[in-house]
């Protein structure tokens, strides 16, 4: 696995000193304290940190959700920093996918027209093997044609991850996609995640505030008041509890 | 979180403010209506308080006649109330109408009549007073009134053709007359000749309308009237200056308390459409404010004080609105006055009047309805269980029984279509309120029961959209379809506005239908000379020395001038009769006479269309009884029944019978055909000739009649639309309101949607196509209720000559295009707000 941190690995996503400040004068948080993180494509890292630590926040700016106040963001070679709004609807329709902790999904529509949705968006057809593998993987089956209400939590959250996926993104961004679901269904959701990196070459970037769902990826870094204090690779929940213990998490 | 709040808060102001706007405008329609007929009533009252100061009595006769015919008085009189004592000055008045004509073009009356009278020197007694020149000496001077003169560019020396009830004649203005204080009398037209010319321009040789006194000093009014009224002859009455301006102006009052209420009739529609949108934003609020709601059941407020807090928002929004809509009425009664002015008629000017009572109505309306309409919402506000406060994103809403609904709605749709058709087709006395009624209850069960139909509708009338352009369509498709009542009340509102204006379309175009058919049907004459000006019968009509031209011209034959007039009948009624050539108006009009003989009229009987004779169950031979201002009761005999009905003549007499039985002697129109051996357009040529001089009338060829029916049919058609607008502004102000709502509550949603990619163009496109969609579910059940009702009363009315039903289609498809259309001018504001949603804030928007 050493290979994966390999130096030659193509960089998915990297921030070079992102800051980002809301507020102003006494008001002033430093959410992001000049961040310098760089993501390898193919990897599943994770981002953890304590409430406030500004985990979240550097998901928003990697993700071109949100803007840093100062520093750079790119996303393969591209410089969030000047895109326009059209432009970045762009990126995130084509080289971006999202799995959220909830309201994934537009309730109007089922379960497969959800998953198609980014590229309908597009004006695109999916490609049918690809769409079958991803269905496949997913292990919705029957499901399908269901709308969003009928299918479970898990269910939902594995479509949405499905949704992530279906375009080939260069990166999907997970926002706690467990917290809301028991634990077998997390840990299907967050198995599925896994292989998808391993088998499918996939980039994801997850947040979480949870070391067991955080000990399935490659990688942990950990925010503590907006900077990058640690990093942990081959993650076990117990070194990651550890870790946070430390960070007085 | 405080941003949240913020956002909370405007999209407060936003739901709140469209809701109030939805009131403001229903009040002003309602102030507004009765800022215009105040304003109206103070100026005639100013106006007839003018004409009767320094008047102590006023001699007249008893009969105050029926409509506008007068009766009038022998001149002997005059002299006669001048011998009593106590009697000061003596003013007699001759009346008529007099059309004033400028360059061949008539002046005036369009609307406001064009009166003459005799002038007078004896200044207390006329409301007339000299500004420039001098009093009308003679025949040849007359004087007229400054409105007129300065509006027309004419000054003293001028020359104008004067028609009367005689051949064109020339007067030279010597003088320009103010009325009291003001210009003119209310718009009208004043022409002021002196006594003995009046006499002889108005028919009145011998003859005055009324005799003013001014009593001599120390004389009571009272005494005045009782001692001349000693002197007068059966059938004349002595009555105090004071009672006749009360009387005259509560005819004024009268006359406009039927304006007033077919305004009111249509600023109820707008509060009707303003009610139901009152009613679908509460039930939004409510239902987005159901985990609020649900805390504050949860920490111990009773059922009861959550709908008492949802009664009183509702209560602050319609006391703001309604004090808003007030104000706005001044600029209502603006619109009113200039919709009228556009299609024709010129109500008079004055200071602007606002009662008390504009105001305490006013406010009253828009409490009572935004209460009654909140009330649903607000008792459904305390049903939220103190539980979905804890539950995430709300609680699904409760789906009441579809068979319920089907069972309640059909109920009422069916008592309001049954008391549509009683009052249509049942001979009910009180007709026009169950056809009000009915609709208005039909209206509410088809309201009830479109959310059923929502789903389907929108599902068929978006089922273009995925097809066409994707996704976005498909989204917008499914949102419309996702709460059919939200839908459904929302189109509701939608319904009504263009089910009225259909109904208007679809009648007035069978009646453009039904005259075409019968005039190329059952009008036999090549031309016809009509009344230009738009005045009421007797107020107003074509000199009868244009007819007597006419039958000199060799080009034309069988003249056959017409004229109206009405009497009382047996039962009380008021109702039309028509004056006829017997000789020559079977050749112009194709009565079908039946039985009798249309001879046999010309001395003294009543023709009788077949209907009439029915209900009347008379026979040729029997007697009927008529009343006439003029001479009474007659008994006539019935002398020839007849078949058709063109012209909606049901009564006719001889033109000499006709003339005996009324004062008036203008003629409506007149008909005649091109004599053998000439053609149309010499037989024309030579009409127009003669009708030249006559300013108030034009010759018309039977297309031409036929275009001139359609284009009055055509400008009634415009002021309904006109009035009917604002019901439809309402109710698209309804489309936007619920839009703004949906997307409030769906932002998660629409952040999703930009977070996987979606431009703020195409989140756009989805809001305008979800309005669109929303708006033609509206359209379309309003074309459906419309024709209902247009097929119905077109039915209802094929005896009174309205006998082809004619769907103008192309119209109806016009008005489903253009509800389109007002849904995406609707969607405008909330689709703007929805693609401009901050995506992480959206996202993160709990």
């Amino acid at each position: 696995m050493t290979t994966a941190h390999d130096t030659r690995t193509r960089i998915a996503a990297r921030t070079e000193g992102a800051t980002k400040i809301y507020g102003s004068g006494h008001a002033e948080v430093r959410a992001l304290d000049d961040v310098d993180a760089a993501f390898a494509a193919g990897q599943f890292t994770t981002i953890m940190g304590p409430s406030g630590s500004g985990k979240s926040t550097l998901l928003h700016v990697l993700a071109g959700l949100d803007q840093v106040t100062s520093g750079e963001v790119y996303i393969g070679d591209v410089s969030l920093n000047t895109l326009t709004d059209k432009a970045l609807t762009l990126l995130r329709r084509e080289k971006v996918g999202f799995v959220f902790q909830a309201f994934n999904l537009i309730p109007t529509l089922t379960a497969e027209e959800n998953i198609v949705l980014p590229l309908t968006i597009a004006g695109k057809k999916p490609d049918p093997v690809w769409m079958e593998q991803v269905v496949t993987t997913v292990g919705l089956g029957d499901r399908l044609e269901h709308r969003p209400t009928e299918l479970s939590g898990g269910e939902q959250q594995r479509v949405a991850a499905a949704r992530a996926l279906v375009s080939r993104p260069e990166i999907v961004f997970a926002d706690e996609p467990s917290g809301n679901l028991d634990t077998t269904s997390g840990a299907e959701l967050l198995g599925f995640m896994r292989m998808a990196v391993r088998e499918l070459g996939q980039t994801i970037i997850m947040v979480t505030h949870d070391p067991n769902a955080a000990s399935y990826s490659d990688r942990v870094i950990f925010l503590r008041d907006g900077k990058i204090v640690d990093e942990l690779l081959e993650p076990t929940p117990d070194g990651i509890l550890g870790r946070m213990k430390g960070l007085g998490a | 979180m405080i941003k949240a709040a913020l956002k909370s808060v405007v999209a407060h102001k936003l739901r709140l403010g469209l809701t109030a706007l939805a009131i403001v405008l229903g009040v002003a329609f309602v102030a507004g209506t009765y800022v215009f007929t105040d304003t109206i009533n103070s100026t005639f009252t100013t106006l007839i308080d003018d004409v009767y100061q320094g008047t102590d009595v006023v001699v007249r006769s008893e009969d105050p006649g029926f409509g506008v015919e007068q009766v009038g008085l022998p001149e002997s009189l005059v002299d006669e109330v001048r011998a009593v004592e106590g009697v000061g000055a003596v003013a007699p008045s001759v009346e008529g109408i007099a059309q004033i004509v400028k360059d061949g073009e008539a002046i005036g009356g369009q609307g406001p009549p064009t009166l003459g009278f005799s002038w007078t020197d004896e200044t207390e007694l006329t409301p007339l007073t000299l500004r420039d020149g001098r009093a009308p000496t003679g025949s040849g001077e007359l004087l007229i009134d400054a409105a007129t003169a300065d509006g027309n560019a004419i000054a003293t020396g001028d020359v104008v053709t004067i028609v009367a009830l005689g051949p064109p004649e020339e007067f030279e203005v010597v003088g320009i007359a103010s009325f009291g204080e003001s210009d003119s009398l209310a718009g009208a037209t004043l022409s002021i000749f002196d006594y003995e010319t009046a006499q002889r321009l108005f028919n009145s040789e011998g003859m005055v309308q009324t005799i003013s006194i001014a009593a001599a000093p120390g004389v009571s009014p009272d005494d005045l009237t009782e001692r001349v009224g000693g002197v007068l002859p059966q059938g004349v009455e002595a009555i105090s200056g004071a009672d006749q301006v009360d009387e005259t102006l509560a005819e004024v009052a009268e006359g406009l308390s039927f304006l007033n209420i077919a305004l009111l009739s249509f600023a109820a529609v707008a509060v009707f459409v303003g009610a139901f949108i009152i009613y679908n934003t509460f039930r939004i609020i409510v239902a987005q404010r159901s985990r609020e709601l649900a805390l504050l059941r949860a920490i111990g407020a009773t059922g009861g004080q959550v709908t008492w807090m949802v009664i009183v928002e509702a209560f602050f929004v319609a006391l703001v609105a309604s004090a808003v809509g007030i104000v706005l009425g001044i600029g209502v009664a603006a619109g009113i006055r200039g919709l009228m002015a556009a299609v024709g008629f010129t109500p008079p000017e004055g200071p602007l009047t606002i009662e008390p009572r504009t105001i305490v109505v006013g406010f009253a309306v828009g409490l009572i309805v935004t209460l009654v309409s909140a009330l649903l919402p607000a008792r459904r506000a305390s049903r939220v269980s103190p539980v979905e406060a804890m539950r995430e994103g709300g609680s699904p809403p409760r789906r009441r029984s579809l068979a319920t609904r089907a069972i309640t709605g059909t109920v009422v749709a069916v008592v309001g279509i049954g008391s549509l058709f009683v009052g249509l087709f049942v001979g009910v006395s009180n007709a026009i309120a169950y056809v009000g009624f009915g609709a208005l209850v039909t209206f509410l069960g088809v309201a009830i029961l479109s959310p059923l139909a929502a789903k389907p509708i929108a599902k068929f009338v978006g089922w273009p959209l995925p097809r066409t352009i994707g996704v976005t369509g498909k989204l917008a498709q499914e949102n419309a379809m996702r709460t059919p009542r939200r839908t459904a009340s929302t189109a509701s509102a939608l319904m009504i506005g263009v089910a009225l204006v259909a109904f208007v379309a679809i009648f007035a175009s069978s009646i453009s239908a039904s005259v075409r058919a019968s005039i190329f049907d059952n009008f036999p004459a090549d031309l016809s000379v009509q009344y230009t000006n738009f005045a009421e019968p007797g107020m107003g009509g074509i000199s009868p020395d244009l007819g007597r031209q006419l039958r000199e011209i060799d080009e034309l034959e069988s003249v056959s001038p017409i004229q109206f007039g009405q009497f009382r009948k047996s039962d009380g009624g008021i109702a039309f009769v028509t004056g006829v050539d017997t000789a020559t108006i079977a050749d112009v009009y194709a009565l079908g006479v039946q039985s009798g003989s249309l001879d046999a009229a010309a001395d003294g009987g009543v023709m009788l269309h077949v209907d009439t004779a029915d209900d009347l169950g008379v026979t040729v031979g029997d007697t009927i009884e008529m009343e006439f201002a003029l001479t009474g009761v007659q008994s006539v005999t019935v002398d020839a029944i007849f078949e058709r009905n063109d012209l909606n003549t049901p009564y006719m007499l001889a033109t000499p019978v006709f003339h005996q039985n009324f004062t008036s002697r203008f003629d409506q129109m007149i008909f005649a055909n091109v004599a053998a051996g000439s053609d149309l357009a010499t037989a024309r040529t030579a009409m127009e000739g003669v009708a030249a001089d006559f300013g108030n009338v034009e010759v018309q060829d039977k297309g031409e009649f036929v275009a001139q029916q359609e284009a009055q049919i055509n400008g009634i058609l415009a002021l309904f639309y006109g009035l009917l607008g604002l019901a439809i502004v309402i109710a698209v102000l309804g489309i936007t309101n619920t839009l703004a709502l949906s997307v409030f509550e769906r932002t998660r949603e629409i952040g999703l949607l930009r977070a996987v990619g979606m431009a703020r163009r195409q989140v756009r496109s989805m809001i305008h196509w979800e309005s669109v969609i929303i708006a033609l579910f509206g359209a379309i059940l309003g074309v459906a209720v419309g024709s209902l009702f247009g097929w119905s009363v077109v039915t209802a009315l094929a005896d009174e000559g309205i006998e082809v039903l004619a769907f103008p289609w192309v119209q109806l498809a016009i008005f489903i295009v253009a509800a389109g259309i007002a849904g995406v001018v609707a969607a405008a504001l909330p689709a703007l707000k929805a693609s401009r949603l901050n995506v992480l804030e959206a996202i993160a928007y709990e």
